[in-house]
């Protein structure tokens, strides 16, 4: 109960934080737009209205990935940069349940440019996604934001040793975009690639909303995406614990 | 039990390592903390006094946690800094100088509803909680605004509600009066005079002499990393009362000729510090000595403002401590 | 003389000190990396879309992706030095401005050029598309105009940057606008006619095209007019851009702006 009102109080204050920055809120939804758009006039050469449907969806949901990728790398160097790490680490509560609806809230963020990414579609190029089974679309998209939200939290205790980790991040933002299923079918790489596209828990989300979008059986794929989700999230509290360690032992928590 | 230092660190070492180059990685460990032993009691206000990179900080980290030390050991209320971490952090409150460690882009109420969270202060008690320090730091009615529009005072006394939001047993102030203006550091002194008044054990690290002697129950000097003395303000004061001092405005004094100063008879120490154009000699005097005339004359064709003699403070304590180390 | 030193040595000392992509951890990934990552995606939409060839793609982002080197490396400077406080020191000094800023493009070009190549070699290997040997020499040639013209563009948004504070936001922007318009991805025949005329007046779009028809067996003959008016576009734009540096600059000094955060 009480680890239940950390989270979402904590969630709740860091998506007031990057809600209220001009940059993240507005940039972070203009750019997967400018994608989105170079997506639908690929696709719209192939006069095919469910191709268009295809990316409307997909492209919606990049976003979500793209705000992980590009910030979830940079958000201890920023913590530590505002002087704040040092007085996270030293407060009882486990560091991972202090870092998780920090990611989260970023995830969260994803909302905006689903959104916007769909009403782009909608009325620049008239696409409108039929919704087949609107509760648990958003059931979906809760499930991927979560998942990408953890998969956030194991990225940014990784990369926390890299001083240009924020470079690191944005280099992981079109790899996801390319290979968990947004844009191009799995089924057109080679079949190892498939093993990667299948260990990301954003494949698995996005799976599950096209199901429930087309009416669909989701439910297979939401259990797919928070279990993987969940194992990213165990694997950055593991890597988080170590990492805390190793700063106590060569004092690198509060360089700048 | 009840007679067990509240925080007692016992021989404690902190070394760093250092990297140099890229190419060619050369490794030095620099000794950051070696030996520093001392034992606070329940209700005290210990005050840690030292130069820039001697240690102070670092002895801190180590006992909230942020460090391990690379030996000796420190308890706080009884545990463990290295076995127990958790039980430590629930108990300590930390607050440091300048204006970082806050969510620029949060109000001040926010901020401290956060850390409430962190500190697992129960959801009951919170609002009052919150109410309650802003009142006493000053900050009641700003609590809306974002922090982001607050001077440096401001963070400042925010940062100590946030330090003091578990009401925590005791309490690191690491050089927290750094960068306030004097009416800030005034209003700071008296509220950490009265979180000692309401029995917080509190360490203090500070540069300012006056802060120290007017706070601090016992103080510990360090320097290059050891403690090169401890004691009340007065046993401090005591070890230099018995002479006087001396100060002679110079300029243009050439290098070294402390060296020379220091030499003379009578002289038990002597540093340099610079007042604007002036390089002012400060000399500490034996009782019954004379020095002003041997001084005067070993800096020859120098140029000499005003000389003047008076009583031993804190301040001349501790830069004799400190230069004789 | 000393204008020729300003040019050279000038731009490289400040191309190092503040375009700090130059570390290996921040190069690798944005440079190097991440474009053959971009040129993989689209290549990928288009066999998922079943338009155009790889091909098309490998040359249309190999080239646009230079943007990112020739916009943000200028702007960059201008931007870092605003930050540092060195730009007031730069623009007390007597050089003459136009050596001063040429001079910092010209190693922005040269990074741009190598980051375009670099890009179409690796991902022509990678998608196992084949452009025939005697097409290389002037599509390198068709590249570096493409760099050039680009950081003409880049010398604009560095004079906006003397005036706002968000250019890294404009750097991105255009980025993106020059995915959209430049026919990187798209071709401009099917775009919108607007969208079409937008990216004719971009730089990057006539040298896209230019290096496409080489690579397709082209003359350099066939392609000269596309060269040349890449090559005027990107002047154009450079002498917007030395214009605005000089206004902006002349501004600053009336009304104090430089120093504004």
């Amino acid at each position: 109960m009480k680890v239940l009102r950390l989270v979402s109080v904590s969630y709740w204050l860091h998506l007031k934080m990057l809600a209220t920055s001009a940059f993240e809120g507005v940039f972070q939804v203009i750019w997967p737009l400018f994608f989105a758009t170079t997506a639908f006039l690929v696709f719209r050469q192939s006069h095919d209205p469910h191709a268009l449907v295809y990316a409307g969806l997909g492209s919606a949901v990049m976003g979500i990935w793209s705000v992980i990728a590009t910030t979830a790398s940079g958000l201890l160097q920023r913590e530590r940069w505002h002087g704040t790490l040092e007085l996270l680490v030293a407060s009882p509560t486990p560091f991972a349940l202090v870092l998780v609806p920090m990611t989260a809230a970023m995830a969260s963020l994803g909302v905006y440019s689903l959104v916007a990414t769909l009403l782009w579609g909608w009325l620049l190029f008239g696409i409108t996604v039929p919704v087949a089974h609107p509760v648990v679309f958003v059931l979906a998209i809760v499930v991927s934001i979560f998942a990408i939200a953890l998969i956030g939290f194991l990225l940014s205790v990784t990369v926390v040793r890299y001083r240009t980790a924020w470079a690191l991040g944005n280099l992981l933002e079109y790899p996801g975009w390319l290979v968990c299923g947004f844009l191009v079918p799995i089924t057109l790489f080679p079949h190892w690639v498939g093993w990667i596209a299948y260990a990301l828990p954003p494949t698995w989300g996005m799976a599950a909303i096209r199901s429930a979008a087309s009416g669909g059986s989701p439910w297979g794929q939401i259990v797919m995406c928070l279990v993987l989700g969940l194992a990213y999230g165990a694997a950055g509290a593991l890597v988080s614990e170590s990492v805390l360690r190793s700063a106590r032992r060569n004092a690198t928590l509060a360089l700048t | 039990m009840l007679s067990d230092p509240v925080v007692e660190a016992l021989d404690l070492h902190r070394s760093y390592r250092t990297r140099t180059g890229i190419l060619k990685r050369e490794r030095r460990d620099v000794d950051a903390v070696r030996g520093v032993s001392f034992a606070i009691e329940r209700g005290e206000l210990f005050g840690l006094l030292g130069p820039n990179g001697a240690g102070k900080t670092t002895t801190i980290k180590m006992l909230i946690t942020l460090l391990l030390p690379s030996a000796g050991t420190a308890r706080v209320l009884g545990h463990d800094v290295v076995d127990a971490p958790r039980d430590v952090r629930r108990h300590i409150g930390y607050v440091f100088g300048g204006d970082r460690g806050l969510y620029e882009r949060l109000s001040a109420l926010d901020n401290l509803r956060y850390f409430s969270e962190l500190y697992g202060v129960p959801p009951r008690e919170q609002r009052q909680r919150i109410g309650e320090l802003l009142e006493m730091v000053g900050l009641t009615g700003r609590e809306k605004e974002r922090v982001e529009g607050f001077s440096r005072g401001m963070r400042q006394r925010l940062h100590i509600a946030r330090g003091l939001l578990h009401d925590p047993a005791v309490l690191f102030l690491d050089e927290p009066s750094i960068g306030i203006d004097p009416v800030g550091a005034r209003e700071l002194r008296a509220t950490i005079a009265q979180l000692r008044e309401q029995g917080k054990t509190i360490l203090l690290t500070t540069h300012y002499m006056f802060e120290a002697d007017e706070l601090c129950d016992r103080i510990a000097v360090i320097a290059d990393g050891t403690i090169v003395a401890e004691g009340t303000p007065s046993q401090l004061k005591g070890r230099v009362a018995d002479g006087h001092v001396a100060e002679v405005e110079t300029f243009g004094l050439p290098d070294g000729h402390l060296d020379v100063v220091r030499s003379l008879a009578g002289v038990r120490s002597a540093a340099v510090e610079e007042r604007g154009q002036a390089q002012v000699l400060i000399v500490q005097v034996e009782p019954g000595a004379e020095v002003t005339s041997g001084v005067l004359s070993s800096i020859g064709g120098t140029r000499v403002g005003k000389v003047s003699a008076r009583e031993p403070t804190l301040e001349d304590a501790y830069v004799e401590l400190v230069s004789a180390s | 003389m000393n204008s020729l030193r300003v040019f050279f040595v000038g731009g490289l000392i400040s191309f190092r000190g503040l375009f700090n992509w130059l570390s290996p951890w921040i190069y690798i990934p944005s440079m190097l990396v991440a474009p053959i990552f971009q040129i993989l995606l689209f290549a990928y939409i288009g066999r998922s879309a079943g338009v155009q060839d790889d091909a098309f793609f490998v040359i249309g982002n190999a080239v646009q992706y230079s943007a990112i080197p020739c916009l943000f490396a200028l702007t960059n400077t201008v931007a870092g030095e605003r930050w540092t406080q060195t730009l007031g020191i730069v623009l007390v000094t007597p050089a003459r401005r136009v050596p001063l800023f040429l001079g910092r493009s010209l190693p922005v070009v040269v990074n741009g050029f190598l980051v375009s190549m670099f890009c179409l070699v690796v991902s022509s290997l990678l998608l196992g598309v084949h452009i025939p040997g005697s097409a290389w020499p002037p599509m390198v040639v068709v590249v570096a105009v493409a760099a050039a013209s680009c950081t003409g563009l880049g010398l604009v948004t560095a004079a906006i940057g003397l005036r706002v504070r968000e250019t890294a936001v404009l750097s991105n922007v255009l980025f993106g606008v020059l995915l959209i318009f430049s026919g990187a991805n798209v071709p401009l025949d099917t775009l919108p006619s607007w969208m079409a005329t937008v990216g004719e007046a971009l730089p990057l779009s006539h040298a896209i095209a230019a290096a496409r028809e080489l690579a397709a067996g082209a003359s350099w003959s066939d392609v000269s007019g596309l060269v040349g008016t890449e090559v005027l576009i990107g002047v154009v734009y450079a002498a917007i851009g030395l214009g605005g540096l000089r206004y902006f600059e002349a501004e600053s000094r009336r009304k104090a702006t430089l120093e504004i955060q």
